[in-house]
C-alpha cells in the first residue's frame, strides 16, 4: 500500500505569548516545528505498517517555505520513505483551495495513493477542511476525526468521533483519513535515523512547474483584509452552596447542553 | 581581656560534653536514618539539665550564662545537629521568651514542665505566605470573652508534633501577639511532617489551629507585642544557631583530619598532599573566627549589651562556615564522603539548613545593612 | 567560526528533550526515594539508540559521536542525574574503552550489544586503596594457558550489579608498574567468580547502584584482553579524558534546570509585597548562574568539537568535568537558597538536584585530580613533571 501523509511546519506555539489586553501577538522565540496533527498523522500511517510488518510505502508530502524541508527530515526520521517539499513563491498566499490543489497535483504526480492519511486540523489556521477537499480534489473517500484505524479486506476500518460518542466506518480504498491528534500520540524519531535523515537521505523538491500548476489554480480565493482577536469567551456559569447540590446542578446543566449522556 | 572558662563554665562545658560524646553522638547516624526525634536520648538529657540550660538556679535550672549556653549548644552541634536544633528551639525560643515575659503565674504553670522534660517547646511563627516576610503573617487571634480563638495554619514547626507548649504568633485586633498554646488544647491538630535534606531527627511538622481557644492568661506579653518577642527571641536563637554551627564545623573537621591521616594514596596519608593540608587549615581558620564571633557576641549579651546586629553577623558568618567547612571536608573524603556511613555526609546535608532557618542568609544581610544606616539616620527597606 | 549546532543535532535534542521530560524526569523523585535504576527507561531509551549515541553505525551505534552524547547528558542532567549515571557509565566509560582499544572482533562482540543497549557496560577501575591513585590497584591477572585468572575487589563500580559485560584493570606484572605492569580486560559478569559484594547507600544519584565487584579466580580467555597487554593503565586514562567532557555536560544540565527553577520561583513567590525576583539578592544570585552556564555551555561543545575532530584534548575535557561540577554546584545552592524552606524539602525536586549535584565533584577523578591533571598538562612542554 501506498500511503501518502500531507504534513505542515508551523512556528512554535511555545515561543509565542498572546497579549489579548494588548490586542497583540508576541514572537519571543522564532521556531518552527512539525505541527502536532501532523506527527499524529505519520503515527497513525507508521502503525498500519507496524500491524501487518507489510511493504508499504509511506511518502510525507509538505507545503511551505523552504524551511518546511526540517519538518519533512523529522517525518523521514519517524519512519517515512520519501520526502517532497512543494515550494514556490507562487504559493505564498495560497489559501485552502490552493493549498488542496498544490498537494492533489502532487499527490497525482506521485501516481496516487491508496490512504492518504492527514491531520484533522491543524494547530495554527486550524480550518479542518484539507482532508475533506483533498478527497473532493482526487475523487478518494473520505472520513474524518478517525480515533482508530485497521486494514480489513477490500478497504479500511475507522472508528471516528459521532456526536458525542463513536461510529465504526467502513471505507473502500483508495481513501483520504484525518486523524484525531489525541488518538495517535506520536512515537519518538530512533537516533539513527534522526542522523540519517540529514546524512544520507533527501528530501525531493517540487515547485509549481514541476506540479504543472498554472496560474488559475494558483489563485487564492481568499483574500486578507485585517486579523483581530476574537471576542472574549462568555464566562461560564457558577454554582453555589451545599457541595451536593452543587453536584446536582453542574450534572444537570452538562446534561441540558449535551456534553455528558 | 580574659578569654579563659571559668571555673563553673568549665565544669558544665565537661558535663555538657561528656554526654554529647557518649550518649548523642554514637546515635547520630541512627537518627538521621530513622528520621524521628531520638525521645529517649531526650529524655536522659533531662537530667543533666539540656532542657533547664536557662532556668535560674533559684528553680533547680542550670542558669547558664549566654555564653555557657553557647557552649552547651556546640557541643551538641558536634555530636549531632538534629538534637541541637531540637534543644535549641526548646531553650532559644520558648523558655527564655517565658523567662523574659511571662507573668508569674505563666511561669509558675510552665516552667518547670518544660525545664525537667514533661513538655518540650516549639516556636510557631512562619506560614504559607510569611517566610522571611514573617510580619506577613495571616493567623487570627479573636477576643473572645475571657480570651481568644485562634485560627490559622502554621508551617515548618520544629517540635511542632511533640512539644507540649508552642509558642504561636497570630494577629490579635491591636497587632501580632504571642501566644503560649497547649499541644492538647483542642482544634489544634498536627498536619504534615516534612522530609528534609538533613536534620532528619529534628521532625518540622504543619499545625492547623481550628477555633482554638486560648485563655488571655495563656498570651505571652501585650497584644501587639508578638513581633517585639519573636524578633528579641531570635537575636539569642541566631546566636545559638551559630554555636551549633560552630560544633558542626568543629566535628566535621575532626571527621576529616581522621580520615586524612589513615587513608591512603599515592603511598602516603592524603594528609601529606598540600590541598588537602590547605583545606584543613582554611576550616580551622573559619572556625576559629566563628568561635570569636560567638564569644563575643554571647558577652555582648551577657553584659546587658545590645546584641542584635552580631547575632546577625553571627548566625550569617557561622552559616557559611559550617556549609563551606562541611562541603570542603567531604571532599577530603572523596568517594567515602557521599557514602551514609561516614558523619560528613550527614553533616553536609544537616549544615545546610543553618542559611535558610531562622532567617535566611538574605534577611541576616538584610538586617545587619539596615542597622548600619539605621545609625547614619537612613532607613532601608527589605 | 559557526556555533549554531548541526541540524541533525537540534532534531535529535529535540527527541531527547521530548523522551526525558515524559519518560524520565517523572521517575526521578520515585527511583530516588525507592532507592532502585530505572530499567523501563534504560528499556525505552536503548529502543531509540540512547545507550550508544557516540558509537558509529557499524558498531550499532547512532553515529552521534561526542557533540550528540553531550546533548544526551546535558538533557538527561536537567531532569534526573542518577538516569544520566547509570546511561554515563555505560556508554562514557563502560562501552568507550572497548571503542577506544577494541580489536574489530571485540567490538562486533562486545560494542554492538552494548550500543544496542542489550547489554549494560560497567568500569571498573577504583579499589579500596585505589581511588585517586589509580595505579595503586592490587586486583591481579595471572596467565593460565589460554585464560588469565583474575583476583581482587573493585569497590564504587556504577552500574556493577546491573552490567552483563564489565571492563576491568588489573595488574599482569607487578614489577613493571603502572606502565606496562597494568593490563585491561573485558569480563562478562556470568562469569564464574565473579560476584557483588556490598551496595552503596549513598546520598545522592540512589537511582544508580554502585557496587562492589569481587572476582575470585574469575577466568577470562585471552582475547578478551583491552588494548595492547601491559597497557590497560593508558587505555583506562585515555576513557576518562573523553568521559569529563559528556561529566560536564551532565552537570550542565543540571545547572540550566537549577536556574529555570529558580527563574519561575523567583516570579511567582512573593514577599515583602512583591515576587522576591524583584531583590538584588535574589535576580543576581540568577544572573549569576546565567553567566556561568554560558560560558559552560561554549567549553563542553568546544570541547566536543576537538574530540570529534581528533585533536587533543585532555587539558579541556578536565576542565568540563571540573568547573562544570563546580558550577553545579553554585547554581543548585544557589537554587535551593531561593526556594528557602522548600527547597530544603524532599518534596522538591531541588532538594535531589543538590544531593545528587554533590558527587559530580568526586567521581571520575576528584576535582583535585582534575587541578593536578591541568597543571601536569601545562608545565609539561617545560620539561618539569607534576607530581601526584
Ligand atoms: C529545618 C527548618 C526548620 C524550621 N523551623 C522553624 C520553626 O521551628 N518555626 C518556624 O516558625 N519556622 C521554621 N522554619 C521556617 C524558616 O524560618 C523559614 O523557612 C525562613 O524564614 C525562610 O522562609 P521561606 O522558607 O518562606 O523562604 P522565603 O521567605 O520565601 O525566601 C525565599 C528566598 O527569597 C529570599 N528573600 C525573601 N525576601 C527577601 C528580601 N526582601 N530581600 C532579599 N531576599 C529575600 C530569601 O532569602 C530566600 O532566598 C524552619 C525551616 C527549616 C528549613
Ligand atoms: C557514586 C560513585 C560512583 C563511582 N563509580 C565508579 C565507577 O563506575 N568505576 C570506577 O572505577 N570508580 C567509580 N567510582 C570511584 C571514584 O572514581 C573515586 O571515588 C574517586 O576517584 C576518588 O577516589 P577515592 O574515593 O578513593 O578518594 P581518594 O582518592 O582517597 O581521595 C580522597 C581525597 O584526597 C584527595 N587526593 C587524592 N590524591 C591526591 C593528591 N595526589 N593530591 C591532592 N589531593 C589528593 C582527593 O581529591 C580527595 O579529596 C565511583 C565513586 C562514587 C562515589
Amino acid at each position: 500500500m501506498k500511503i501518502i501523509v500531507p504534513i505542515k511546519q508551523i512556528l512554535d506555539p511555545s515561543g509565542v505569548t498572546v497579549r489579548r489586553d494588548k490586542e497583540r501577538i508576541f514572537i519571543n522565540k522564532e521556531a518552527y516545528i512539525l505541527e502536532a496533527g501532523s506527527k499524529a498523522a505519520i503515527e497513525a500511517a507508521l502503525q498500519v505498517r507496524d500491524v501487518d510488518g507489510g511493504e508499504h510505502e509511506i511518502v510525507a508530502v509538505s507545503l511551505g517555505e523552504p524551511r518546511a524541508d526540517d519538518a519533512l527530515r523529522e517525518a523521514l526520521a519517524m519512519g517515512c520513505d520519501e520526502a517532497y517539499l512543494l515550494t514556490d513563491e507562487a504559493f505564498q498566499d495560497a489559501d485552502i483551495s490552493v493549498t488542496t490543489a498544490v498537494l492533489a497535483a502532487a499527490i497525482e504526480k506521485l501516481g496516487g495513493a491508496d490512504l492518504v492519511i492527514a491531520g484533522q486540523a491543524s494547530a495554527d489556521t486550524g480550518s479542518g477542511q484539507v482532508g475533506a477537499r483533498l478527497a473532493e480534489a482526487l475523487g478518494y473517500a473520505c472520513v474524518t476525526a478517525v480515533y482508530e484505524l485497521a486494514q480489513e479486506a477490500g478497504g479500511l476500518q475507522a472508528t471516528r468521533r459521532w456526536g458525542t460518542g463513536y461510529a465504526r466506518v467502513q471505507v473502500s480504498l483508495p481513501a483520504v483519513v484525518t486523524v484525531a491528534p489525541e488518538a495517535f500520540p506520536p512515537r519518538y524519531a530512533h537516533g539513527a535515523r534522526i542522523m540519517d535523515a540529514y546524512r544520507k537521505w533527501e528530501v525531493t523538491i517540487w515547485d509549481a512547474s514541476d506540479l504543472e500548476l498554472g496560474t488559475g489554480a494558483l489563485q487564492p480565493l481568499l483574500s486578507f483584509r485585517r486579523e483581530s482577536f476574537p471576542a472574549p469567551l462568555e464566562v461560564g456559569e457558577k454554582f453555589q452552596g451545599d457541595p451536593a447540590e452543587v453536584a446536582r446542578d453542574v450534572v444537570t446543566a452538562l446534561r441540558i447542553q449535551n456534553l455528558i449522556a | 581581656m580574659d578569654f579563659r572558662l571559668s571555673e563553673d563554665q568549665l565544669m558544665f562545658k565537661k558535663m555538657f560534653a561528656d554526654f554529647c560524646t557518649k550518649e548523642i553522638r554514637p546515635r547520630g547516624e541512627h537518627i538521621d536514618q530513622a528520621e524521628e526525634p531520638p525521645v529517649e536520648l531526650l529524655q536522659k538529657a533531662v537530667d543533666q539539665g539540656f532542657w533547664a540550660a536557662l532556668v535560674p538556679e533559684e528553680l533547680e535550672g542550670c542558669g547558664l550564662d549566654t555564653y555557657t549556653y553557647m557552649l552547651m549548644l556546640e557541643e551538641l552541634g558536634r555530636a549531632d545537629l538534629s538534637t541541637a536544633l531540637i534543644l535549641s528551639v526548646h531553650n532559644s525560643l520558648v523558655v527564655k521568651p517565658l523567662l523574659e515575659h511571662g507573668t508569674e503565674e505563666q511561669r509558675e504553670k510552665y516552667l518547670e514542665a518544660l525545664a525537667f522534660g514533661e513538655m518540650l517547646g516549639a516556636f510557631a511563627l512562619t506560614e504559607a505566605g510569611a517566610g522571611s516576610d514573617a510580619a506577613a503573617l495571616s493567623m487570627e487571634a479573636q477576643r473572645n470573652g475571657e480570651g481568644y480563638v485562634l485560627n490559622g495554619t502554621k508551617i515548618w514547626v520544629t517540635n511542632g508534633a511533640q512539644a507540649g507548649l508552642i509558642l504561636v504568633f497570630a494577629r490579635a485586633p491591636e497587632g501580632i501577639t504571642a501566644f503560649l498554646v497547649e499541644a492538647e488544647t483542642p482544634g489544634l491538630t498536627v498536619g504534615y511532617r516534612e522530609k528534609t535534606l538533613g536534620l532528619r531527627g529534628a521532625a518540622c511538622n504543619t499545625l492547623y489551629f481550628e477555633q482554638v481557644a486560648v485563655p488571655v492568661g495563656n498570651r505571652l506579653g501585650e497584644e501587639g507585642q508578638g513581633l517585639k518577642i519573636a524578633l528579641q527571641a531570635l537575636d539569642l536563637s541566631r546566636l545559638g544557631m551559630a554555636a551549633l554551627a560552630l560544633g558542626a564545623a568543629e566535628r566535621s573537621l575532626e571527621e576529616a583530619v581522621k580520615f586524612s591521616m589513615e587513608h591512603i594514596q599515592f603511598s602516603v596519608p592524603i594528609a601529606q598532599k598540600q590541598i588537602i593540608q590547605n583545606y584543613i587549615a582554611d576550616a580551622k581558620a573559619q572556625i576559629e573566627a566563628l568561635r570569636c564571633l560567638v564569644t563575643h557576641t554571647a558577652w555582648l549579651a551577657d553584659t546587658g549589651q545590645e546584641f542584635s546586629q552580631e547575632a546577625s553577623i553571627t548566625k550569617l558568618f557561622g552559616a557559611r562556615a559550617a556549609t563551606q567547612v562541611a562541603d570542603r571536608m567531604l571532599q577530603v573524603h572523596g568517594g567515602y564522603g557521599y557514602m551514609k556511613e561516614y558523619a560528613i555526609e550527614r553533616y553536609y546535608r544537616d549544615c545546610r539548613a543553618l542559611e535558610i532557618a531562622e532567617g535566611t542568609n538574605q534577611i541576616q544581610q538584610f538586617l545587619i545593612a539596615k542597622d548600619i544606616y539605621q545609625a547614619e539616620g537612613l532607613d532601608i527597606r527589605p | 567560526m559557526d556555533f549554531s549546532f548541526p541540524k541533525e543535532y537540534q532534531l535529535f535534542r529535540r527527541m531527547v528533550r521530548e523522551f526525558v521530560e515524559n519518560e524520565v524526569k517523572p521517575l526521578a523523585m520515585v527511583i530516588d526515594r525507592e532507592h532502585r535504576v530505572p530499567h523501563e527507561t534504560i528499556k525505552k531509551a536503548a529502543a531509540l539508540g540512547l545507550m550508544g549515541v557516540p558509537f558509529p553505525a557499524k558498531y550499532g551505534g547512532m553515529g552521534g559521536g561526542e557533540m550528540g552524547y553531550c546533548i544526551l547528558m546535558e538533557e538527561l542532567g536537567k531532569v534526573d542525574s542518577s538516569t544520566g549515571t547509570v546511561i554515563g557509565a555505560h556508554i562514557g566509560i563502560g562501552a568507550m574503552a572497548i571503542y577506544l582499544d577494541g580489536t574489530e572482533e571485540q567490538k562486533q562482540k562486545f560494542l554492538v550489544p552494548l550500543a544496542q543497549g542489550t547489554a549494560i557496560a560497567a568500569f571498573g577501575l577504583t579499589e579500596a586503596q585505589a581511588g585517586s591513585d589509580a595505579a595503586a590497584i592490587k586486583t591481579t591477572a595471572v596467565r593460565d594457558g589460554d585464560d588469565f585468572v583474575l583476583n581482587g575487589a573493585k569497590v564504587f563500580i556504577t552500574n556493577g550489579d546491573i552490567a552483563d559485560i564489565i571492563t576491568v584493570m588489573a595488574v599482569t606484572d607487578p614489577a613493571l608498574g603502572a606502565y606496562g605492569g597494568i593490563t585491561a580486560f573485558i569480563v562478562e559478569t556470568d562469569s564464574p567468580g565473579f560476584s557483588i559484594g556490598s551496595l552503596e547507600n549513598k546520598m545522592g544519584i540512589r537511582g544508580s547502584s554502585t557496587a562492589e565487584c569481587v572476582f575470585q579466580d574469575v577466568r577470562v580467555p585471552k582475547e578478551n584482553v583491552l588494548g595492547q597487554f601491559g597497557a590497560g593503565f593508558l587505555t583506562f586514562m585515555k576513557t576518562l579524558d573523553i568521559g569529563r567532557a559528556s561529566l560536564g555536560a551532565a552537570t550542565l544540565g543540571g545547572a540550566e534546570a537549577a536556574m529555570e527553577a529558580s527563574i519561575q520561583w523567583a516570579r511567582a513567590r512573593e514577599q515583602f509585597g512583591v515576587p522576591i525576583a524583584t531583590k538584588q539578592s535574589v535576580h543576581f544570585m540568577i544572573a549569576d548562574m546565567a553567566v556561568e552556564i554560558e560560558a559552560l555551555r561554549s567549553l563542553i561543545y568546544r570541547t566536543a568539537w576537538l574530540i570529534d575532530t581528533g585533536q587533543p584534548h585532555i587539558l579541556e575535557a578536565s576542565a568540563c568535568k571540573l568547573f562544570g561540577s563546580e558550577v553545579a554546584h553554585r547554581c543548585i545552592d544557589r537554587a535551593m537558597q531561593i526556594h528557602g524552606a522548600l527547597g530544603y524539602s524532599r518534596d522538591h525536586f531541588i532538594e535531589l538536584g543538590w544531593r545528587d549535584q554533590r558527587i559530580s565533584e568526586i567521581y571520575e577523578g576528584t576535582n583535585e585530580i582534575q587541578r593536578i591533571v591541568i597543571a601536569a598538562n601545562l608545565f609539561r612542554p617545560y620539561g618539569l613533571r607534576i607530581p601526584t
